[in-house]
């Protein structure tokens, strides 16, 4: 059974739809995360679920309980909130220690607990400093170890690791699944890195403007977008037109490329979605189109490049260099080319989303 | 060389700042009552200070009326902050700007609206009134140091402190409130000091017996302000500065204690943190203060056998000590207010704000009081010390009180001329000298309507109470001629500027000219041959008086030889008693018949008639 549903939530703010009939359930021990542009309403998924804010419509189960209307300090979910709201006039020791107060654990407890917590987040020997005197990764890392310390049931995050660098983040990063693994702890986990929610999640959310836009393991999310929002949002991709002759046959700028997609019937327009790495840049000739090298940047491990064909920009990447100007062909396998329907207006855009939800549901439930 | 213009820069200001405090600390240690000579150190302005009651009371009422308007204003304005802060933007803006409203209102608009409110619903004013007062006016600024707090805290820290399982309540008194404890300590602290300042509209509210420090000092004015007052302000600018170091010291001691604790038991504990702290010792201290100035709050009058007199008098126009001695003689316990001017004591008689039993005013007022039935008439069956009044000023009280049956004289004089006899040749005779080309530039005349007037009128051999406005015309057409003359148009700082040699010659009261000539031997005074104005500050009793017996005591008292005397060395002033004669038996405060005969006391003209004073007097000033 799920621990938590969210089932048909709605909200809007001086009638503006923030979440338009939003479903979602969570398993225990699952790493979620919701990923989505700003102001797409990640926040508000998370303030409903905490209980500071109530919904218009719709309810919040958990363990199958309503617990819509239950005040936040009555649940057993902590956050950690996206702007810390550490407490400015006690120590950092005092604001870890704050839950566990509440909850009347003993002294000696607490103080192990402390430095375990800021052991954990790197802090260790910051029990006195004051919350002024702290960075801002910091002061992040503070809130992060201020609700773990509570081992609650389901632990919300919202852009926990957003103001730290690189390096810390990736290490952060590990920790928190260490931890999920650890206690067992339940994650509802709010970014708007893809990298951040690819690497960490079992399942990603992907959101835009209060709707679901795809939901799937990251793979699913990366492999086979369903739409080209998903695709446009979830890594470089090249999103083109194309019609789909027959099965497992689409043209693209007039040329015929193989496929392994079925059931989009015959002469139909759709949109085509190729990743960059999946561009295999050949001689001339050798491939399906020819084009020429327009730029080149190395980024990394690769270098990318793009390539002029047919009227359209391709973006490339390959470890191996094409200087500028050189001719070539490209050419892409099978299996990496990913068709989607073109959403005609965005009523049918919601309609066909309902649809994907509704086949999935019916996956999960063969599973 | 910029280094020194820093430093002088640096000292100016300080100069600037401290220089008059420190000119009235010194002056507190003066031996006399002058302003400007050195009369040699004492401390006797201090032991007065502490000996005298009112200032005690009134200054324990100051700080008493401050603490616990400021901690209740704190509270309410706390939990209208929090009401506000649940609104939604619209309405809290709304109510932000009704909040705003009375801070932008005129002080005076305020205090006679209270006053009124109190008077529409029957409340009578008294300590507690001017307390509610208090509270009133001190509610907005709380609230407007208060919410800018709220706006920082944005909900995030509380919403924190119950998603770690604190309940509403716990978050608030935990997290919510040491976050607006800088808000809430500056509205309680902006709240103490304006309710320590406040005269305008504690003087509107307040009742029979109740001062604080500026309504003492400012019914003070009158006869000029006593070098006591130095010693007070001195006092208060110390206790101030005392408070200030404490709260230095406490507080930069209380943190580190906090510390110190915390890290010798690895306790990390939240209760005592520094907000809070800071706030009980500045707040404790405070109390300790308060408290030790005034033991118990003082319930005015302590009710004795006899009952309370409530008299209404001129700021320090009678001898302490004579107030005393009439509690131990007759048993009555006495509570005294004070105002300045008559003008501002009418209103409070006429609409009874305040009941007094008796009350001291000027002639011309008296006679405005009887007309109005504002006045009872006294029973002289009970004032047999009536025959020590002398016989010739009753002369001059027929014409407004006719056999003396409303009101007893207790001081008296004439206006005349001081005159420095080093800066001038010949003595002056009349008040045509204040006319002459010879002492132009020299001369200082009165600054009010009647007393100018009655110059003019004296000049042509008119009545001082004229309303024919043809010779109001002729006087001001004098007056006019004599403006190139005039060095300053002054009233109470006539006297000031004749003992500072700044003029040859002054209009003032015979009232001042013993304590002029005290403080410069140079001057003396004289009566003018044209005749002046003669005029009188009476006793009287008011028509609502409760205590009618105790107030005929009050008067009959004050006519008696011991009262009399007291008063006289105290004030210097004239006081037509027959039994001080010894004393007062000289020109200046008891002219002969000869010239009595051409005096006249002022009466109330009317007001038609002081509508066209104002008028040509307006003229005359344009
Ligand atoms: N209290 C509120 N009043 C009015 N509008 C609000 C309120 N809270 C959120 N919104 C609006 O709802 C929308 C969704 O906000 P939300 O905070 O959920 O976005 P988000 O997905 O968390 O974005 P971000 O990644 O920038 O944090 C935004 O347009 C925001 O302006
Ligand atoms: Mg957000």
């Amino acid at each position: 059974m799920a621990l938590i549903e969210l089932i048909n939530l709605s909200k809007s703010y001086d009638g503006e739809k923030v979440l338009d009939e939003f479903d979602l359930s969570i398993k225990e021990n699952e790493f979620i995360t919701l990923l989505g542009p700003s102001g797409c309403g990640k926040t508000t998924t998370l303030r409903i679920l905490g209980g500071f804010t109530k919904p218009d419509t719709g309810r919040v189960l958990f363990q199958g309980e309503d617990i819509t209307q239950l005040s936040p300090n009555k649940r057993q979910i902590n956050t950690v909130f996206q702007k810390y709201a550490l407490f400015p006039h006690m120590n950092i020791a005092e604001n870890i220690a704050f839950g566990m107060k509440i909850s009347g654990k003993t002294q000696s407890y607490i103080n192990d607990k402390i430095k375990y917590a800021l052991k954990l987040v790197n802090l260790s020997g910051f029990e006195k400093r004051s919350v002024d005197s702290l960075s801002g990764g910091q002061q992040q890392r503070i809130a992060i170890a201020r609700a773990i310390v509570n081992e609650p049931r389901v632990l919300l995050l919202d852009e926990p690791l957003g103001a730290l660098d690189l390096k810390l983040r990736q290490e952060m990063q590990y920790e928190l699944i260490r931890l999920k693994n650890e206690l067992g702890i339940t994650f509802l986990y709010v970014t708007h890195d893809q990298e951040e929610a690819l690497t960490m999640s079992d399942k990603v959310v992907v959101m835009n403007k209060g709707y679901i836009q795809q939901m799937g393991t990251p793979e699913q999310i990366y492999n086979e977008p369903e739409n080209a929002f998903v695709a446009d949002f979830i890594g470089d991709s090249n999103i083109v037109d194309g019609i789909m002759m027959e099965d497992r046959v689409v043209k693209i700028f007039d040329h015929i490329f193989p496929c392994i997609d079925e059931g989009f019937g015959k002469k139909k327009p759709v949109d085509v979605v190729i990743r960059p790495e999946d561009i295999i840049i050949g001689k001339v000739g050798e491939g399906i189109m020819d084009g020429e090298i327009t730029s080149n940047v190395f980024i990394g491990v690769h270098h990318e490049m793009c390539i002029e064909a047919g009227g359209f920009e391709w973006v490339a990447q390959n470890t191996k260099s094409y200087p500028v100007g050189t001719k070539v062909s490209i050419d892409v396998l099978p299996e990496n080319i990913q068709i989607m329907n073109k959403p005609q207006s965005e009523d049918e855009e919601a309609i066909s989303l309902e649809e994907v939800l509704g086949e999935e549901n019916i996956g999960e439930d063969n599973e | 060389m910029k280094k020194y213009g820093k430093l002088l820069y640096l000292g100016i200001i300080v100069l600037f700042l401290y220089l008059p405090i420190f000119t009235l600390m010194v002056l507190s240690f003066n031996k006399g009552k002058s302003m400007s000579a050195w009369q040699g150190t004492s401390l006797k302005w201090y032991i007065e200070m502490f000996r005298n009651e009112e200032i005690i009371n009134a200054l324990g009422n100051t700080l008493t009326i401050a603490l616990w308007a400021s901690i209740l204003a704190t509270i309410v304005g706390l939990l209208a902050c929090i009401g506000m802060n649940a609104m939604r933007d619209k309405s809290r803006s709304f109510f932000m700007g009704i909040n705003n409203i009375p801070l932008l209102n005129a002080d005076i608009v305020t205090g006679i609206s209270i006053m009124m409110s109190f008077m529409l619903f029957g409340i009578s004013l008294n300590y507690a009134s001017v307390l509610f007062a208090h509270i009133t006016f001190c509610i907005p600024y709380v609230i407007l140091s208060i919410m800018p707090k709220f706006k920082q805290l944005e909900n995030q820290t509380y919403e924190a402190a119950l998603d770690l399982g604190a309940t509403p309540l716990y978050a608030f008194f935990h997290i919510v409130l040491p976050d607006l404890m800088p808000g809430i300590m500056a509205g309680f602290l902006l709240s103490f000091t304006m309710s320590v300042d406040d005269f305008v509209i504690t003087h509107f509210t307040r009742g029979a017996g109740i001062n604080t420090l500026s309504t003492l000092i400012y019914s003070q004015l009158k006869i000029g302000v006593r070098p006591t007052l130095y010693a007070l302000s001195t006092v208060i600018f110390v206790l101030v500065l005392v408070f200030l170091i404490f709260i230095n010291i406490a507080s930069g001691k209380g943190e580190s204690k906090i510390s110190a604790k915390s890290a010798s038991k690895e306790d990390y504990d939240y209760k005592g943190s520094s907000p809070f702290k800071k706030f009980a010792i500045i707040f404790g201290i405070l109390v300790v203060i308060v408290f030790a100035i005034k033991f118990t709050p003082t319930v005015p009058g302590k009710v004795t056998e006899k009952g309370v007199v409530y008299v209404y008098n001129f700021g320090d126009y009678i001898d302490p000590e004579v107030v005393a001695d009439f509690e131990e003689e007759t048993g009555y316990s006495v509570v005294t207010d004070y105002f300045d001017t008559n003008e501002e004591m009418y209103p409070v008689i006429k609409n009874s704000s305040a009941r007094y039993d008796v009350v001291c005013a000027s002639d011309y007022m008296i006679d405005k009081m009887i007309k109005e039935n504002l006045l009872a008439k006294i029973d002289f069956r009970y004032i047999p010390n009536i025959v020590n009044l002398q016989e010739n000023i009753r002369h001059f009280t027929e014409s407004f009180d006719k056999d003396m049956s409303y009101a007893v004289p207790h001081t008296w004089g004439t206006y005349g001329i001081l005159y420095n006899t080093k800066m001038i040749k010949e003595v002056p005779i009349g008040w045509s000298d204040l006319w002459a080309e010879k002492n132009k530039g020299t001369i200082i005349m009165p600054n009010s309507i009647r007393e100018a007037y009655m110059i003019g009128a004296k000049m042509l051999g008119y009545s001082i109470n004229t309303v024919n406005e043809g010779e109001l015309k002729e006087i001001t057409e004098l007056l006019r001629k004599q403006k190139p003359l005039v060095y300053a148009y002054g009233n109470d700082n006539a006297r000031d500027l004749m003992i500072g040699n700044s003029a040859a010659l002054g209009v003032v009261t015979s009232g001042e000219v013993l304590y002029a000539m005290d403080e410069n031997p140079d001057l003396n005074f004289i009566v003018p041959k044209e005749g002046t104005e003669v005029w009188t500050d009476m006793w009287a009793i008011t028509s609502r008086a409760k205590n009618k017996e105790g107030a005929e005591a009050w008067i009959n008292y004050m006519l008696s030889e011991k009262a009399a005397r007291k008063n006289f060395e105290y004030l210097t002033y004239g006081i037509p008693n027959k039994k001080i004669k010894d004393l007062t038996d000289n020109p200046i405060l008891n002219p002969s018949d000869e010239v009595l005969s051409r005096c006249e006391t002022l009466k109330s003209l009317g007001s038609k008639g002081d509508d066209l004073y104002s008028k040509y007097w307006k003229d005359f000033k344009s």
